[in-house]
């Protein structure tokens, strides 16, 4: 080995000792810059994922027109644009009012943001947000959707906030079950992911009598997640040998999602 | 050498956001497409050691920064794990380099297919940390998939990977065999 490269591998083991040894605030610290370095090219990757999305769409349906009137197909193709630009918008409009409507109702202080990525990619379930702490975001707000609970604020810069899922296995949520005096802890496992959420709640009495279709929300313990916020539906209860487990149907689709309010606090 | 080191290590940073973008192979049971480990390994078999480790350093480094969640302040995967993670089949691939300076397309091929096979060890690896930390060896089809699948679409993409890579470094005048020539 040469000199270069003995200097090298000294540099190369200092800095990953550095970097492991860092304090956590310190390295949560620099986990936020990193984010907010990334932030726009994140959010430039969702706009052309999007602008994607709504292009597929359209070339679907100018296939279908084509086959309908092949004659009149000039003439189609420019209202047939007029009516998809019409549609996304009106779909868009339905969201946002279905989305105003939920901020307005829900009894807490929301802050609106978009999804602007997924990892899909890790034995973790998080996504990035488009708000952070210039927008009043803080470590450990929860986020939620008019449909229930998406998951909690994990790091926070400037404009971006990453987002642990509700599907993750780190994330323990403590829930009641409606109709039961039931409580337990919901969390993902590590084979979850946001397309096939896992979510398992545990620490049940065994003899808890538990259907499914029954309805799973936030028992506010802990602090962190107000209480009655709905989570999902019990899909199967079974019992092991010293706890009842029930599997859970998240209510949020977290592989589609793309509103989601942060809740600041109670009005 | 260093400029194409630069357009390897911006390839690896834009790779790291395009795969944020690419939706899971559902019929692989949820396993990823990953552009990353090529592209390292490719870079490990290129250039010198020091080189190599910058590449290891910086890449480990960006996975756990936009991957790895901190709970209030609390990870069970420290940041930089990922850096010793990657660092062992990122050497085992330069051991090659020297096949890989000398031999023409076929060995590259060849080279290409064992990087891909080494993609599931750095995942298994961090399953295997995460799965110590949280005391919990929990165990399905759905794990064995997620390692395992990520190594079988990297034996189809791998080798595209090292061909846009061959050609990258063609076009900005860096070639493995001439730089080598003039070190001996």
């Amino acid at each position: 080995m040469r000199g270069p490269s003995i200097a090298t591998l000294v540099v190369f083991v200092v800095l990953v000792l550095v970097l492991i040894l860092l304090p956590g605030g310190c390295k949560q610290q620099i986990q936020a810059n990193f984010l907010q370095f990334v932030s726009p090219i994140l959010k430039t990757g969702s706009s052309v994922q999007q602008g994607l999305g709504g292009m597929s769409g359209g070339l679907k349906k100018l296939d279908e027109l084509e086959k309908e009137n092949r004659q009149l197909r000039q003439e189609n193709e420019q209202l047939r644009t007029t009516n998809n630009l019409l549609k996304t918008l009106e779909t868009e409009v339905n969201r946002l009012n279905k989305a105003l409507g939920f901020r307005e109702r829900s009894p807490f202080r929301l802050i609106p943001a978009r999804v602007i990525a997924r990892d899909n990619a890790s034995w973790w379930n998080t996504c990035s947000i488009d708000r952070g702490s210039e927008d009043g975001l803080a470590v450990d707000m929860a986020v939620v959707t008019e449909a229930g609970l998406v998951g909690k604020v994990a790091t926070v810069a400037k404009n971006i906030s990453s987002v642990v899922l509700v599907s993750d296995e780190s994330l323990r949520v403590s829930v009641s079950i409606e109709g039961t005096n039931e409580q337990g802890i919901i969390s993902g496992t590590r084979a979850s992911s946001n397309f096939a959420p896992d979510l398992r709640i545990r620490f049940l009495t065994k003899t808890a009598e538990i259907k499914p279709g029954m309805q799973v929300t936030t028992s506010g313990t802990g602090g962190v997640f107000p209480s009655g916020v709905i989570v999902g539906t019990v899909k199967q209860f079974t019992v092991k040998e010293l706890e009842g487990v029930a599997f859970v149907q998240p209510a949020v689709d977290l592989n589609k999602v793309q509103d989601v309010f942060v809740i600041s606090g109670i009005k | 050498m260093i400029r194409f080191f630069l357009v390897l290590i911006l390839s690896i940073f834009l790779s790291f956001i395009f795969q944020l973008y690419i939706p899971p192979m559902i019929f692989l049971k949820g396993a990823a497409i990953l552009f990353v480990p090529a592209l390292l390994f490719y870079g490990s078999l290129a250039f010198p050691f020091p080189l190599v480790l910058v590449l290891v350093f910086v890449t480990g480094l960006w996975n756990d920064l936009l991957t790895i969640p901190r709970s209030s302040g609390h990870s069970d995967y420290v940041i930089g794990t990922s850096i010793i993670i990657y660092l062992i089949p990122a050497l085992i691939i330069h051991g090659f380099r020297p096949l890989f300076i000398r031999k023409g397309w076929a060995v590259h091929l060849v080279l290409a297919e064992l990087a891909a096979i080494l993609t599931p060890f750095c995942l298994l690896a961090q399953y295997a940390i995460l799965s110590f930390e949280r005391s919990d060896f929990f165990f399905s089809d759905v794990i064995v998939w997620r390692i395992l699948g990520p190594g079988l679409i990297a034996m189809v993409t791998t080798p595209f990977v090292f061909l846009f890579l061959s050609s990258l470094s063609h076009l900005v005048g860096f070639r493995p065999r001439a730089e080598v020539m003039k070190l001996t």
